[in-house]
């Protein structure tokens, strides 16, 4: 018979095995970053470039710029380029983040030179045509109109308005005249200044075979080199007392909660001791809120806690959708969980769990080519790369329980917090 | 082409192994043969929330998560109509904690009142998020009984209301577990960084000696043919948009009429050069989204049209749209492009597919669960295996006024 009392025993994590990667830089400035896996059929690139919503002169114009490249270029319609993706089962994921968009292809290694080509074309070609903008705002608006209902997007906007202040770009206020506002030239303008060699970086995995670096060399290789570098000024968050907003919508059936601050970026001395400390707190199923909140009491379906680190600074924020009768009752909670671990040691039993579920975590994130060429895009925004996960696996490890007290104490303080909720 | 074993051990258990060097982790993904569409019509969510009881502890281990975190594993679980399916992905070295884990929960469930108080709880506020507080989150939830009156995909995974999931009693867990949870109602499947002969060992390891139900054939009752078109108009929804949704009945997953239809979707609208994008969005800017999709369900499923309207357009404008684009479909050429153009997503799709191990190990899962496992193989050959007169058929046998119901989801005025 078997022993079922008895747990198997566990074989210690490992570290990850970093795929090598290759780096080259073409004439005009681009770097290309590259990791080759032969037994792959499917190959995928990013473009990056420095054109977030950072960088916007006014709402949308950013996100629309980026989401246009697609709808025509001198030499194609929208409906001639959709037909070139889709012929070749190849998918084009665009998107716009805070200061980087991306501009993601995954296609048949075998169909490289025909999809990349389209992909070099959009960014060097696109022409903004007036109708497929029109077009792509009105149903744009559609969608925000469909967002505005849910009490989620209203807390975490009301969150991002008073975190950063409503002024800076990052808060990304919009409303519903901003869509009718959007003229092409601006749009063509931001496409003009941003999509180009500066600060792009090309990152591809999978099958790279020579004939996908050929391709990628000759068209990347064409994007213009701007005249003069442009500096672009720093600007400060400017945020909002803090303590307690509520957004009121009379018919909801739930509330939403955001709490949160400042967190901790990435290459900041606490950034693997943070990481430790938000885990516990919220960062995974076993997590203290989700073990108070869920599992004893039912409050609500999901409970989490997240750092987001920024090239301009970080946040850290906890979110969750409630009962509207417990909305009161998971705040208290909250700063109960958040208290305690400034407060009372974390027990050694705890402790090993967490470290091994991060490790797991961080093991996952390094897992096959695909996912390590998506951790690496990351980290070479911050002019590192995969290394560091080794770094942060070996801090988190050494971490100790007093290390915890100290950040918890350091990190938060409960007078720095903002508290939004949103519901009746 | 995936490379696997398969055996069936003496309690019933089908094991399928495959082994994949690419990574350091194994994702063991065991499915059991039961979902809503095994539910009574007074007890509905009943599949889903058991699911959440699953996680609530087992005989010998009342902490479930907590094991596979501290073998830096993740796990999770989902219930569709037709089946619940369980995943842990977990470092190779650590696969017996995640076997160890899943027999114990398969061989002894702890039923315990307070998880069920709990759990049942949490399901009513996953009934909110996902289904009441969201815009247009309700649609289906009035959609699914007017398609279908009789068999039980009339009601969505989640239940047909809270109030059902309230009435979820401690001796229906029991019954539950005991009917649907052996091992002669699972298939297990292992991809990953282990060798097939030791994954299989292992799992004998464990497993083999849960004793299988014995229990007797589920029998589905199966919807009757419709004959008569079905309308619902809901009005005073709060959206800033009306929608449409327009279904048909169609084949069940294992059938030529599956892959036709499926065919016939794409062609409609997968991509941004399909003809509903083109036609509907672009050209008449009748709708700001339309799309045409199939369920897979295992027994006869739905083809889809759902829309949302653009501001301004009329409902019955709309609708006419739609109608039309059915009716080019059946009398109109398809072209060389568009037919070739599905065969090559269809190949990329599938290669696409086969990248990542978990989502092998769920794949392999569920084709066994469709009856027959080496239909992995032939996918691809059944898509292209479709001729166009096939197609045309097809098109013309489901897309015929009886056998279609419409819901109109219309804002408040």
């Amino acid at each position: 018979m078997i022993q079922r009392d008895t747990a198997p025993a566990l074989t210690p994590l490992f570290e990850p095995n970093l795929l090598p990667y290759q780096q080259f830089t073409l004439d005009n400035g681009v770097t290309v970053a590259y990791i080759h896996d032969p037994s792959q059929e499917v190959f995928k690139i990013d473009a990056v470039f420095e054109a977030g919503i950072y960088y916007q002169p006014r709402p949308l114009v950013a996100s629309t710029a980026i989401n246009m490249l697609n709808e025509g270029t001198t030499r194609h319609t929208a409906e001639e380029i959709a037909d070139l993706f889709d012929f070749y089962g190849a998918y084009t994921d665009f998107n716009c983040g805070f200061n980087k968009s991306e501009l993601s292809l995954i296609s048949l290694t075998k169909y490289a030179a025909q999809t990349i080509g389209m992909l070099a074309e959009l960014l060097l070609d696109s022409i903004v045509p007036e109708n497929e903008l029109d077009i792509f705002l009105t149903n744009k608006r559609q969608e925000f109109l469909v967002n505005r209902e849910k009490t989620s997007y209203m807390a975490r906007k009301k969150f991002s308005e008073v975190f950063f202040g409503s002024s800076h770009p990052y808060s990304n206020i919009v409303r519903d005249s901003d869509f009718l506002n959007v003229t092409p030239e601006e749009v063509r303008d931001f496409y003009r200044r941003h999509i180009n060699a500066r600060n792009c970086r090309i990152m591809i995995c999978g099958n790279v075979n020579r004939e996908v670096l050929q391709t990628v060399s000759g068209q990347f290789g064409q994007l213009p080199v701007p005249p003069s570098p442009v500096t672009d000024p720093t600007r400060p968050f400017s945020p909002e007392q803090t303590g307690r907003y509520h957004v009121t919508k009379s018919n909801a059936m739930q509330t939403s909660i955001r709490i949160g601050k400042s967190g901790v970026r990435l290459l900041e001395e606490d950034y693997a001791g943070y990481m430790l400390l938000n885990t516990i707190l919220g960062g995974y199923f076993g997590s203290r809120l989700m073990s108070n909140i869920r599992e004893e009491k039912g409050y609500t379906y999901g409970i989490n806690s997240f750092n987001v680190s920024m090239p301009q600074g970080s946040y850290w924020c906890i979110a969750a959708d409630v009962n509207n009768e417990y909305a009161d009752s998971t705040v208290e909670e909250t700063f109960k969980e958040i208290e305690r671990l400034k407060q009372q040691a974390v027990g050694n039993e705890e402790m090993n769990l967490v470290k091994n579920f991060l490790h797991g975590e961080l093991l996952r994130e390094l897992d096959g080519v695909f996912s390590q060429s998506d951790a690496l895009k990351h980290k070479l925004n911050y002019s590192t790369d995969n290394r560091i996960y080794i770094d942060l696996i070996h801090r988190i490890k050494r971490c100790t329980a007093d290390e915890l007290l100290r950040l918890a104490n350091k990190y938060w303080n409960t007078e720095e917090m903002y508290i939004v909720t949103a519901g009746k | 082409m995936i490379q696997f074993t398969r055996t069936i051990l003496d309690n019933g258990l089908t094991v399928i192994c495959n082994n994949d060097k690419s990574t350091p982790f194994v994702s063991v993904n065991i499915l059991y043969k039961v979902g809503s569409r095994n539910e009574q019509p007074e007890k509905t969510g009943f599949a889903h929330l058991f699911e959440h009881l699953m996680f609530g502890g087992s005989q010998n281990i009342p902490d479930y998560d907590r094991h596979v975190q501290a073998a830096g594993g993740d796990s999770n679980a989902y219930t569709t109509n037709d089946l619940t399916n369980y995943y842990i992905t977990i470092p190779a070295a650590n696969i017996e904690t995640a076997l160890w884990l899943e027999s114990d929960r398969m061989a002894a469930l702890a039923f315990s009142q307070h998880s069920l108080d709990v759990q049942r709880q949490v399901v009513i506020e996953e009934f909110k998020q996902r289904y009441l507080n969201n815009p247009y989150g309700d649609l289906w939830l009035k959609l699914r009984p007017l398609a279908y009156k009789v068999h039980p995909y009339r009601w969505a995974t989640i239940g047909i209301s809270p109030e059902h999931i309230e009435r979820a009693r401690l001796e229906d867990v029991e019954a539950f577990f005991h009917r649907y949870y052996a091992p002669d109602n699972a298939i297990i499947a292992i991809s990953g960084n282990i060798e097939e002969n030791r994954a299989l060992e292992l799992v004998i390891k464990w497993f083999g000696d849960i004793p299988p139900s014995h229990a007797s054939p589920v029998i589905i009752p199966q919807e009757p043919v419709q004959t008569e078109e079905r309308r619902l108009v809901s009005e005073g929804n709060a959206v800033p948009a009306d929608a449409i949704y327009k279904v048909f009945h169609m084949g069940c997953r294992n059938s030529d009429n599956f892959y036709a239809c499926d065919i016939i979707s794409d062609i409609l609208s997968d991509g941004q050069s399909a003809r509903l994008y083109v036609n509907l969005i672009k050209n008449s800017r009748l709708f700001s989204g339309i799309d045409a999709y199939i369920t897979g369900d295992i027994d006869p499923g739905l083809f889809i049209f759902s829309g949302k309207l653009s501001e301004g357009a009329d409902i019955h404008q709309a609708e006419a749209a739609i109608d039309s684009e059915i009716e080019k479909f059946i009398r109109n050429a398809i072209t060389e492009r568009e037919l070739q153009k599905v065969i090559n997503k269809t190949e990329a799709r599938i290669s696409y597919s086969e990248i990542n191990y978990q989502n092998k190990a769920c794949n392999l899962a569920f084709f066994e669960f469709l009856g027959d496992i080496n239909l992995i193989h032939s996918e691809c050959s059944r898509y292209n295996n479709i001729s166009v007169r096939e197609i045309k058929k097809t098109a013309e046998e489901i897309f015929r006024r009886e056998n279609s119901s419409t819901l109109y989801y219309l804002k408040q005025s």
